[in-house]
């Protein structure tokens, strides 16, 4: 028995030991900038934010999440900066009405839709806006409908939540929070995404522009009378290519004055670049 | 005989009255702790639940979800979990229990010690691993063999849980067949009894409430395992169809809440609806737990 005494007691001990530790390491840690959210924003802002740490010593902490998780993290005061790439809601800003929330523009994106590499090989590398529409509605369910092999169409789509499916149904179905009942998986992020894409050979799906590689290719978009836009840069640049973003990190009132320098950062040339590296367009001055 | 037995027994390791005491009030608190732990949730979780069940009313048990309407149907995810949960079960008992058996019959100890042991390193792996596997080799092999354009589905996520609960149900139920007293065996084989006549009718009926505990924390296991299925299971918040179809994308309340959560803001529908969610969660464990003591208990007095 005093055994098992002597092993309550080293517990005791051991336990209090990790809570002062805990204590102190929360009181003397470094003001670190924390940043969470939209996994389309995140590779940017990370490039800058290493370049950041690397240039001042201010450390960065960026994680993903998604935009709506970015906006919750930082309306509970969780995080410095929201990073997304999609408005604030109305009910979003109803829910936190006693603070003051503003968004910044660091950069421009489009929404392409994508379909797999066997797909666009075997033809069928333009649709319509309404095309895609049926595809999302579940109303046709064939390749063979445009062009393509006879083959069902594996319909991907996003968490609700999403800004990247928010801004691709906003203009493909009229309506951002859309219901898609053709829809034969969700998936979370730009990389779960581009990965699902890889794995299937009778895909569609949707991707930032960033995302765009080998086996994910992405789709020109027929405007009626035989005009065709590619996703390319020039036509997000020049504004034709009709699914296009803003993409934002929000901060809040009471931000704090390292945030606020690192925000300054991102829009300097410097910071900048890293929007270009990304994939993304920089923002005109 | 352990009436006159006990006293002395005591008498000789009693430690003065005063420690004897503290140790006992220690462990009697920690037990009301815990069982205030357990009461808190449970209050927090009903309490908590109460605005989806007035805002969303009859919508909750609707098959969509799309808070952006205020439509919070639950029942594709209810569905999803049991669904899960009896795929794996019914992949993982059959199998731990006959080879529990083998494994109890094996004579060489260190071979039986190394069994055991490469099976309690297999229970502590964390499940996250067991979700990169299935996001990387078995999602790809499952649509590979039924020729599906992605293998993100309620089977592969049934195979990964059973895979994640067949050690723990392995290493309970073979302590529990392990622990049949050695006469039993003895008089089975004195009554000429086959191998296979002993085990069924003798070892297993004895070995029984152990094995059903087993097969409980299994089943709680696989109902609130989150992280590998939520990798594999495609995320669709509907049900299938048709609605026993395992190759179709599906969604458990656990996924649910772990994709949604950290977009749901404390203290609204979306949120409360996703508490409910939990509190259903953990009213199915519940259940569970009773009926099976209540089975236990009317065929033990049969």
């Amino acid at each position: 028995m005093s055994r098992c005494f002597i092993m309550f007691r080293c517990f005791i001990i051991s336990a209090f030991s990790v809570l002062t530790l805990t204590g102190i390491s929360g009181c003397t840690a470094p003001e670190r900038i924390s940043i969470s959210g939209s996994t389309t924003v995140l590779p940017a802002v990370s490039r800058a934010a290493e370049q950041y740490t690397a240039d001042t010593g201010q450390l960065i902490t960026v994680n993903a999440g998604g935009s709506g998780s970015g906006f919750n993290q930082l309306a509970e005061g969780q995080t410095d900066i929201g990073m997304m790439s999609r408005d604030m809601t109305a009910s979003e800003l109803k829910q936190f009405s006693n603070l003051t929330f503003t968004p910044v523009t660091i950069g421009r994106d489009a929404v392409v839709p994508v379909v797999s590499s066997e797909i666009f090989a075997a033809g069928v590398t333009t649709l319509s806006l309404a095309d895609i529409a049926s595809i999302y509605r579940g109303k046709v369910d064939n390749w063979s409908a445009f062009g393509g092999p006879d083959q069902a169409i594996f319909v991907i789509d996003k968490e609700s939540s999403s800004g990247t499916r928010q801004t691709f149904m906003d203009i493909v179905m009229g309506n951002a929070k859309a219901d898609a009942p053709g829809a034969d998986l969700v998936i979370g992020s730009n990389n779960e995404e581009q990965t699902a894409m890889t794995q299937s050979d009778a895909a569609i799906g949707m991707l930032s522009i960033a995302w765009l590689n080998e086996d994910v290719k992405g789709l020109s978009i027929s405007l009626g009378s035989d005009e065709l836009i590619a996703p390319t840069l020039e036509n997000v640049q020049n504004g034709r290519f009709p699914i296009v973003r803003d993409l934002n990190i929000v901060i809040r009132g009471d931000i704090s004055l390292q945030a606020q320098n690192f925000v300054d950062y991102l829009l300097s040339p410097d910071g900048q670049t890293f929007v270009e590296k990304s994939g993304y367009i920089k923002i005109k001055k | 005989m352990s009436q006159l037995d006990r006293p002395s027994f005591l008498g000789k390791i009693a430690k003065p009255r005063v420690q004897r005491d503290g140790i006992h009030s220690i462990a009697f608190s920690s037990t009301l702790a815990s069982c205030a732990i357990i009461c808190l949730i449970i209050g927090t979780l009903f309490v908590q639940s109460g605005p989806a069940l007035a805002q969303a009313g009859g919508s909750l048990l609707s098959t969509s979800w799309n808070p952006a309407e205020g439509v919070y149907g639950i029942i594709p995810m209810v569905f999803g979990s049991i669904f899960v949960m009896l795929i794996a079960v019914s992949i993982a008992l059959p199998l731990g229990l006959l080879a529990a058996i083998a494994i109890s019959r094996i004579k060489h100890k260190t071979l039986k010690r190394v069994t055991k042991s490469a099976l309690e390193i297999l229970a502590g792996i964390p499940s996250i691993v067991y979700g990169l596997i299935g996001v990387a080799y078995v999602s790809l092999w499952v649509a590979g063999l039924f020729d599906l354009q992605s293998g993100r589905i309620i089977l592969t996520a049934g195979l990964i849980l059973a895979v994640m609960i067949l050690p723990t149900f392995l290493s309970l139920a073979e302590d529990a067949i392990s622990s049949v007293p050695k006469a039993y065996y003895e008089n089975a084989s004195a009554l000429g009894l086959y191998p296979y006549e002993m085990q069924l009718s003798v070892i297993l009926p004895a070995a029984a409430p152990g094995i059903m505990s087993a097969a409980l924390l299994a089943l709680g296991r696989a109902l609130g395992e989150t992280m590998a299925v939520m990798l594999v299971i495609g995320s669709l918040d509907r049900l299938p169809s048709p609605l026993f179809n395992p190759l179709s994308s599906g969604q458990t309340i656990t996924s649910k809440l772990g994709r949604e959560i950290g977009e749901s803001a404390f203290g609204s529908t979306h949120f409360s609806a996703l508490i409910l969610m939990s509190f259903i969660l953990v009213m199915i464990t519940i259940g569970l737990t009773i009926t099976s003591r209540l089975l236990f208990k009317s065929a033990k007095t049969l």
